[in-house]
């Protein structure tokens, strides 16, 4: 036997797994400290780490001037950022608020159309029937990456203006209840904004007619419409 | 004296095992620098694109538990492909040897070769096995490193049977078992049997068998010595500001109230928590945790997070998760890890048919969900009321909004150990080695 052939074979060949091995991971530990060096660098000279993207809430295009204002202010004045206790803005308060945006309160609401509904109730009544719960439950399931559940709820001219007022906040507190026992939110005192607006200010027009209503398939008039809380998802982070 | 066919054979074999497993070596090594890295995953690998999307066969048998050793003592362990490659080396030396030194009629060192490519055979076995049974997936480069492995065993054969004829020719009828012979071959050189010639050869046998070890401990042991050190990675990577969990909507996924309480942020249609399920089961680590799991389904249909749906049907699959019972989430969640890719592929096939507008998306988006609920209520028919319920699709939706609140990343896995984050970085190839440690460190505390 050729005993340096057999040697040197034996020497060469081993080299090869040994010696990549080694140069392979002497690049990764290079590697490795560029990374971390780089990173170092960029953080002394300011610059932004890039990361991946961290969770948060939904801002959608629409959430900007007067929605953005009056959200705030619906959150602030019924005492839910400040105290993130219950609950409901006073009459006039709604009044006030709904008056911040002009004329133009309810076209406002416009770009919500599809994560927005209409419970509409019985004259005189402040109770959910079936098709006003499902509608209730299918809208608030649907979350999404919306922060802020707003109830505006109304009432239909017929009676007096007290007594409607009165009305109207029965139903903002039936939606409430309902929510409340429904789903198990801790957060929901924190995410639902309550504008309880009577007969006096802000009614809906005929156009709400085509929007997702519990009367889906009854006749649709003004006064139907206003019997009413509207319901909607806001995604605008405050 | 030409070479025979066999030799040549076993020479190719073996030069084509050394480039399969160092790529898939080299694959694994350059993943210590604990960034994202193409992996190889083809026949011939360097000439096609590395695949970088991690859904390749290769990608999953190399996070598998089973693509290395020692993980718990060295980050990502040792490669069994550097022993793969360690291995062929050692047969291309031993057939080299044989060529140059015309030793192909030694009926010794012929059997002690077939002997030697039995070894990277029997572990090709093995793991093809591993890789089709438990993984259900083809790796090109191992499928090359089985293919070699066959051949070199088949080349080391034939090899051997040619010596040994040789030599029962050479002996004239004089001893009929080759195998027992021992005595001169043809060219008058000391053959030796596989039986009796071993026990004549053994100093050269034991000599084969010695530098065959040191073939294979060199690289390990290099290995181990400039591996980098990583502890400086643990319990570095942030933690969670908000672990409280107000709304009930993390899932228990073991009833170990001893150990030490561990969050993983999931998706049950996500290749990556399948395989994090998977180490985790095989590195012995789970029973010193207590999990729970906090669903963010990687499905725009209710993730508002996620740009482009990157696991369509996983809402669908997570509401199920929330609806399942205590006794009753492991079996959902085991069945979602099975069915994963046919039910990511039918929502996907009915989500890509859609027309280009919202109305459109939207009701392919439904028929998705729906076609995803008839499957998993056909294997849970008792989860029929609940998934797609307004309560379970607020419930998923809380699940989000605790992300929100942590404000995680948008990524699964993620796996925080008492509140303290283990690395993204450390849950694949590292993540027996970091979480042991990560686990040591909170146990202490």
């Amino acid at each position: 036997m050729n005993t340096p052939l057999h040697f040197g074979l034996a020497a060469g060949l081993l080299a090869i797994p040994t010696l990549l091995t080694g140069l392979w991971i002497s690049s990764a530990d290079a590697r490795l400290k560029e990374s971390e060096a780089s990173a170092e660098r960029a953080l002394k000279a300011g610059e932004e780490k890039e990361e991946v993207a961290v969770a948060a809430a939904a801002t959608a295009s629409y959430c900007d001037g007067d929605l953005r204002k009056i959200l705030r202010r619906t959150l602030q004045s019924c005492g839910l950022l400040s105290t993130g206790e219950v609950r409901g803005c006073q009459p006039m308060e709604a009044k006030n608020i709904a008056m911040l945006a002009g004329g133009d309160f309810n076209s406002l609401f416009g770009p919500l159309k599809d994560r927005a509904g209409i419970i509409q109730f019985d004259q005189d009544s402040a109770e959910l029937d079936q098709a006003d719960a499902a509608l209730l439950d299918r809208m608030f399931a649907d979350q999404r990456g919306a922060s802020y559940f707003f109830v505006v709820s109304r009432s239909s001219p017929e009676g007096s203006a007290i007594y409607n007022r009165d009305l109207s906040q029965r139903r903002m507190k039936s939606v409430m209840d309902h929510l409340r026992t429904t789903f198990n939110d801790h957060a929901l005192d924190q995410e639902v904004g309550l504008l309880s607006l009577g007969e006096e200010v802000q009614q809906l027009d005929q156009e709400f007619c085509t929007w997702q209503r519990s009367g889906q398939g009854t006749v649709c008039q003004t006064d139907d419409l206003n019997r009413s809380a509207f319901i909607a998802w806001i995604d605008c982070s405050l | 004296m030409r070479p025979s066919p066999f030799l040549i054979l076993f020479l190719a074999a073996a030069v084509a095992g050394c480039f399969f497993s160092g790529w898939s070596s080299y694959d694994f090594i350059q993943h210590l620098d604990r960034q994202v890295h193409g992996i190889h995953c083809s026949f011939i690998p360097g000439v096609t694109k590395a695949d970088l999307t991690g859904s390749s066969g290769c990608a999953v048998t190399m996070m598998s538990p089973y693509s290395s050793i020692l993980r718990s003592t060295v980050w990502g362990g040792i490669p069994i492909s550097l022993g793969g490659f360690s291995v062929f080396a050692w047969l291309l030396y031993r057939g080299l040897d044989i060529l140059l030194q015309r030793r192909e009629r030694e009926r010794g060192t012929t059997g002690f070769l077939a002997l030697g490519a039995v070894l990277p055979f029997m572990t090709s076995l093995g793991m093809g096995w591993l890789s089709i049974v438990e993984l259900g997936a083809a790796c090109k480069l191992c499928i090359g490193i089985y293919l070699s492995s066959t051949l070199a065993l088949a080349g080391a054969v034939g090899m051997w049977r040619r010596a040994v004829k040789m030599a029962e020719g050479a002996d004239g009828g004089m001893d009929s078992g080759g195998l027992d012979s021992g005595g001169l071959d043809s060219g008058g050189m000391d053959s030796g049997g596989l039986d009796g010639g071993i026990g004549q050869e053994m100093p050269g046998h034991l000599a084969g068998f010695a530098s065959g070890v040191a073939f294979v401990a060199a690289p390990a042991l290099l290995y181990l010595a400039l591996a980098p050190d990583y502890s400086r990675f643990i319990g570095v990577c942030g933690e969670l500001p908000k672990p409280e969990d107000p709304n009930k909507v993390m899932v228990a996924l073991d009833q170990n109230l001893t150990g030490i309480p561990t969050v993983e942020i999931f998706d049950p249609l996500c290749p990556s928590c399948r395989g994090f399920e998977s180490r985790l089961d095989a590195s012995g680590l789970a029973p010193r945790l207590h999990r729970s799991a906090v669903l963010f389904p990687l499905d725009n249909t209710c993730n508002w997070m996620v740009q482009t749906t990157l696991h369509p049907g996983a809402c669908t699959v997570s509401e199920a998760i929330l609806c399942a019972d205590e006794k009753r989430v492991d079996a959902v969640i085991g069945w979602a890890f099975e069915n994963q890719e046919e039910i990511r592929a039918e929502a996907a096939a009915i989500l890509a048919g859609a027309a280009d507008t919202p109305e459109a998306a939207q009701k392919a988006a439904d028929q998705a969900a729906a076609a995803t609920t008839a499957r998993v209520t056909a294997a849970f028919p008792e989860l029929k009321a609940c998934v797609g319920s307004a309560r379970v699709r607020q419930k998923l939706n809380q699940s989000l909004r605790w992300a929100v609140a942590n404000r995680i990343p948008v990524l699964t896995p993620q796996v925080y150990v008492r509140n303290q984050k283990l690395c993204d970085e450390d849950t694949d190839l590292g993540m027996d080695w970091a979480l042991a440690r990560l686990i040591e460190r909170e146990e202490k505390r």
